[in-house]
């Protein structure tokens, strides 16, 4: 999972410690989602939703979908559209 | 004169909301698992107590009287207990992150203890060791591995 917090961060000139504060985690959890080395859990990725007002797939995003947003779904649909 | 203190009087007001904003909250995630910490460890630390009075007090205390001897395990058990729940509560209180690193950590300590026990029981029930096998072994095995693979999880994710 690939996500702009870091990016969401820096536009508000907030610090880790100041983002962990505000979703109530600690720094390191914030740094190890940054890093990518760890996913939130649905709770804590609307926690972050909420606090910079964007909808959860602003923020993150499969790296498995393709442009148009399309992911497994679709290709099952087309693979058993005979 | 009332408009200088009602000036210094807002500027105290404003540049204490601006640090009460840089500082974490008290009830804040850091402060809340510091606070668990700090009564696990105490918690740990009086059941440890309860430990050596079960073990010693019989024999140093009270001259292996039964109902001593009853009343200090019945100590020790409802120490246990709320040990446990205090734990418990701690890992409650953990955010996603550090409760994956305790899962983890609490998965390898459990294989490790169940493959260890198994042969090191044979061992002892065909006298391959020279000395009696202790549960005080397991717990010593259960210590260091937790603690090992905690230190591991923690550092994988710093």
């Amino acid at each position: 999972m690939k996500n702009r917090l870091k990016v969401l961060r820096a536009e508000r000139d907030w610090t880790q410690a100041q983002l962990a504060d505000a979703v109530d985690v600690s720094r390191q959890t914030i740094n190890a989602i940054e890093t990518g080395k760890f996913d939130p859990s649905l709770p804590l990725a609307f926690r972050f939703a909420r606090l910079f007002g964007l909808r959860i797939e602003e923020i993150f995003h499969d790296p498995t979908l393709d442009k148009d947003g399309n992911g497994l779904g679709t290709k099952i649909r087309k693979d058993t559209s005979v | 004169m009332a408009y200088v203190m009602s000036s210094l009087l807002y500027l105290q007001t404003m540049i204490g909301d601006i640090m009460n904003q840089l500082k974490p909250p008290e009830n804040g995630y850091e402060a809340r698992t510091r606070k668990n910490v700090i009564q696990l460890f105490r918690w740990t630390v009086a059941w440890g107590a309860t430990c050596a009075l079960v073990a010693f007090g019989p024999k140093f205390l009270w001259n292996k009287a039964v109902v001593f001897t009853l009343l200090a395990i019945g100590l020790n058990l409802c120490v246990g207990i709320r040990t446990i729940l205090i734990n418990k509560k701690y890992l409650d209180d953990l955010d996603d992150l550090q409760r994956k690193v305790q899962l983890n950590s609490f998965a390898i300590t459990v294989g490790v203890a169940i493959i260890a026990a198994v042969p090191y029981s044979v061992m002892d029930s065909y006298h391959i060791i020279p000395f009696h096998a202790d549960v005080a072994h397991l717990v010593a095995l259960i210590g260091l591995t937790y603690a090992a693979s905690n230190l591991y999880g923690t550092r994988r994710y710093r």
